[in-house]
């Protein structure tokens, strides 16, 4: 291990690093991250002992400054053509600074609750849960996806003239979701199992579907809907009550510890359960219970490769720096905590005084136009990591992100993408599928 | 319950078998069946029953715009008529009189909470013009408060200016007006609710469909719907805007158009008592049905009449373990029994759910007849009561994957491992109960009270009952 002012130097380095880019719409650490070792690679300019503590400072910061990248960067016009997710609504409404104050009540206190957890539960109470529950696994992952279509809640229908026409407004949104997670899927496996990408690509093959999916389809919708520009009130002021503050911090701890632990399940799955389990009600409840299921499901899920008892690779970022190093020790995982806390710090203080500056100078820059560059920039970084194959996936991908936003469906029926190849695997039946398509 | 608690409790069901869990294990997923038995009644009713259940009357307050899906929709002069008196939409046309400017006095009743009725009198502005878009010509009113804001929205008001009006439809001497507002009027609601609940007095039943009020912006016009019989009213407050998460963000209408108050000639009673909140998602379906009540005759609401029917009962859990055996010996599975009967327990097990819950079910038809009212120990959406059922399926599932697990995992006996995991449910259940005895009561006085009404009493003397 190396000694604990160089451990927290390159945290430090991490949580720039993370604070600088997390911001951007359409921005994921985990690309920003496997470009990063794809361009500059690990262990000349940084130890490789230090970096699943670099990892850790930057996941940290993501998970709290991309609040403002989700508040202030995702903006739509007032017809609201879509359904607008809480934050979305706050912005309209001049309160962005309040919904990025609100996930901050959230990640706080969902970092309280992980290194909490950390220090005295989950060393306990993890491994011999997860022992019992692992082979289930598949069982718990179908069942969610089974779930998702099951619970899928009719958005339109009541309006129809007659019976008939009301059922079919009310399947046609149900029939868009099941359309676009199995587009998803197919495009999934045949990234995941065919030479379609460059084997150099191993690491980052899925990266440009899940830009096309959640950066770049949100990217252009914001183009799209050309969004106006409305004034934010820079007050610090919150509208929310120490119940609901609770019940969100329960529900989003929950949903986050479900993504974190088991594998492909993500924070919005987990979120999903949790808000039915705990029936969670209130736009403020909902962005709190985001900021602590989003630090939960992101340094939670990587944290849990420090774990000494458990040591499970969960999330692209683990993987990434498990394939460099992994950490042994008891004083590692220790180390790691420390490091958690140091970086939330550091991240609360950047995301409140980006967000009050971003709400004193909302309207300087237009958001389309910051939309376009970042466009281009999602367009190199996958080209960088995959090559032009890559961009064929990533226009793909784009185009099924944005099916689901004209189906007025959930976004998330685009994790088929990573759901279905799994499951496929899972159950031993990827040659027949490989067949099926004439792919082998 | 939320559709999870009953989707887990399916979920737990199936692990209660070894043979299943010895298939999971294999990675054999058939089992998810049960999950999906135990979610079933809720998607039946609420994917298929809710679309195609009968409306008698369907109240729609603001009428979507066709493409943009929100309300207020922009109709033409030439398309309103009587039948869209209260209702809330935008015309845009051209001034083309102005017919009156003025001050005065104006006097409205308002509410207050405790029910009681206050004369208000305010001074206010108003303007008169009529509005010409071509199609033909209609009055605009605009005064009070409303009045400010359209004037601060359009300057002064003159012949020739093209304008964008919102408001609702009324009736006047001179036949249909625009009065200007920023939501509908309450009165419409509350004048074919209680329509409905006289007709289905004298004809058995009457199924009303209300509709929410989508504003541009995904937020939504809060409207209350409150049943009183002790006064023998319906009465509809329009409240604020809401998001679809539930907050408040202002928008509150003025007083003088904020209620609509309508009387019931005949008995009725409320089951709930709460008054119907309509905000976000979509709105209720109520239906009234005439009953008895303690030996007299009245009209009884019942909230959402497609759900807990037919499939909320034991005889669709019986129908659901006899297809699913059917079907998957048919194909060959080798524990088609045990899914079965796991797949009935789930069903069984949202029914039994439910029935904590206020609502009740139709157990055992064509046995029963009718729902057997729910035991009260929380609402639906109650977080504790869902987290404490969802939790104790949890534990079941840990409990029974260790226990048929050989070596077990967790080296624990059976009791002490149960114990362990489901405290944080029975601490639960226990609030639950504790919390339950005080609405029961609030429920029990309320029938108490409506038994001993004078308002009844006085129709028996005039032969109304």
């Amino acid at each position: 291990m190396l000694p604990l002012s160089d451990l927290l130097i390159w945290s430090l380095a991490g949580v720039l690093f993370g604070a600088l880019i997390s911001w951007i719409p359409g921005f994921h650490i985990f690309n920003i991250m496997a470009l990063l070792v794809a361009v500059f690679g690990v262990g000349e300019l940084m130890p490789v002992q230090a970096f699943p503590f670099f990892a850790i400072g930057a996941i940290v910061a993501y998970a709290y400054v991309s609040a403002i990248s989700s508040v202030y960067f995702s903006v739509a016009d007032e017809s609201a053509v879509f359904l607008l997710f809480p934050t979305q609504r706050y912005l309209l409404l001049g309160r962005g600074h309040e919904a990025v104050l609100l996930y901050l009540i959230g990640a706080v206190a969902g970092t309280l609750f992980l290194v909490i957890g950390a220090l005295f539960l989950f060393p306990r109470i993890l491994p011999p849960i997860y022992q019992a529950t692992s082979p289930y696994i598949t069982y718990f992952l179908v069942a969610i996806v089974v779930f998702m279509f099951m619970s899928e809640w009719p958005k339109e229908g009541d309006r129809g003239r007659t019976p008939a026409e009301r059922l079919w407004l009310a399947w046609r949104q149900i029939f868009g979701g099941i359309l676009v997670f199995f587009l998803s899927g197919l495009l999934g496996f045949i990234v995941m199992n065919t030479n379609l990408l460059p084997t150099t690509s191993a690491y980052t093959r899925l990266t440009p579907m899940f830009i096309g999916f959640f950066g770049m389809s949100w990217v252009i919708l914001n183009i799209l809907s050309n969004p106006p520009m409305l004034e934010q009130v820079p007050d610090d002021r919150v509208e929310s009550s120490l119940y609901n503050t609770l019940k969100a911090t329960f529900g989003g701890a929950l949903g986050g510890t479900i993504a974190a632990v088991y594998p492909i399940i993500t924070g919005g799955m987990g979120a999903l359960i949790a808000g039915h389990m705990t029936s969670q009600r209130g736009d403020d409840a909902f962005i709190i219970s985001q900021g602590v299921n989003r630090v939960i499901y992101y340094v939670g899920a990587f944290t849990l490769l420090f774990l000494p008892q458990l040591r499970l690779t969960r999330g692209a970022a683990a993987w990434l720096v498990s394939s460099i190093y992994t950490p042994k020790s008891y004083a590692e995982y220790l180390a790691a905590i420390g490091a958690i806390l140091l970086s939330a710090g550091i991240s609360f203080l950047f995301t409140y005084y980006l967000s009050r500056f971003l709400a004193k100078s909302f309207n300087v820059v237009h958001i389309k136009k910051l939309s376009y560059v970042v466009a281009v920039t999602l367009v190199v970084i996958s080209y960088l990591l995959t090559g032009p194959m890559g961009l064929a996936v990533l226009f793909v991908s784009t185009a099924i992100g944005l099916m689901a936003a004209a189906f007025n469906t959930r976004r998330s029926y685009c994790l088929g993408g990573l759901i279905l190849p799994v499951l496929i695997s899972m159950t031993g039946h990827t040659g027949y599928f490989m067949h099926l398509l004439g792919l082998g | 319950m939320r559709g999870f608690t009953h989707y887990i409790s399916g979920l737990a069901a199936a692990t209660f078998f070894a043979a299943l869990v010895g298939d999971l294990r294999l990675g054999i997923l058939i089992p998810v069946i049960a999950a999906a038995s135990a979610y079933f009644p809720d998607f039946v009713d609420f994917k298929f029953g809710k679309f195609l259940a009968r409306r008698d009357y369907e109240i729609d307050p603001a009428p979507w715009d066709e493409k943009k899906h929100y309300a207020p929709r922009l109709v033409k002069v030439s398309e309103l008529s009587e039948e869209n008196r209260y209702q809330f939409f935008a015309i845009e046309g051209t001034v083309e009189d102005i017919l009156a400017r003025g001050s005065g006095k104006v006097s409205y009743k308002v509410l207050r909470e405790d029910g009681s009725e206050e004369t208000v009198t305010e001074e206010y502005n108003s303007i008169v013009f009529t509005l010409n878009d071509g199609t033909g010509k209609i009055t605009v009113e605009a005064f009070g408060d409303d009045y400010e804001f359209f004037e601060e929205e359009f300057g002064k008001i003159e012949e020739g200016k093209k304008l964008l009006v919102f408001g609702y439809v009324d009736v006047g001497e001179e036949g249909l007006k625009l009065v200007v507002s920023d939501a509908p009027h309450p009165q419409g609601i509350a004048d074919t609710i209680a329509r409905a609940i006289e007709e289905a007095y004298r004809e058995g039943e009457r199924i009303v469909k209300i509709h929410n009020i989508r504003l541009p912006g995904d937020v939504y016009r809060r409207f209350l719907v409150h049943l009183d019989p002790p006064r023998r009213e319906v009465r509809v407050e329009m409240g604020p805007i809401v998001t679809p998460g539930g907050v408040a963000i202002g928008g509150e209408v003025p007083e003088y158009r904020k209620y609509g108050v309508a009387k019931v000639s005949v008995p009725f009673i409320k089951t709930y008592p709460k008054p119907t909140r309509i905000d976000s998602f979509s709105g209720p379906e109520i239906a009234f049905r005439r009953a008895q009540f303690r030996g007299k005759t009245v009209v009884k609401d019942r909230f959402l009449p497609w759900h807990h029917g037919f499939s909320h009962s034991l005889t669709m859990g019986m129908i659901i373990g006899l297809v699913v055996f059917a079907f998957f010996k048919l194909i060959g599975y080798e524990h088609a029994t045990e899914l079965a009967l796991a797949s009935m327990i789930g069903q069984w097990l949202h029914v039994f759910e439910d029935q904590l819950g206020f609502m009740g079910s139709n157990l055992l038809p064509p046995i029963t007849k009718d729902v057997v009212p729910g035991f009260k120990l929380g609402e639906s959406g109650s977080g504790l009561t869902n987290f404490s059922t969802a939790w104790l399926m949890i534990a079941f599932m840990i409990w029974n994957f260790n226990r048929f697990t050989d070596p077990r995992p967790i080296p624990m006996s059976d009791a002490k491992l149960l114990l362990l995991l489901a405290w944080p449910s029975i601490v639960g259940f226990a609030i639950a109960i504790v919390r339950s005895f005080r609405l029961r009561r609030e429920i029990s006085e309320l029938m108490d009270y409506y038994t001993n009404l004078e308002a009844f009493e006085e129709m028996e003397e005039v032969g109304g009952i």
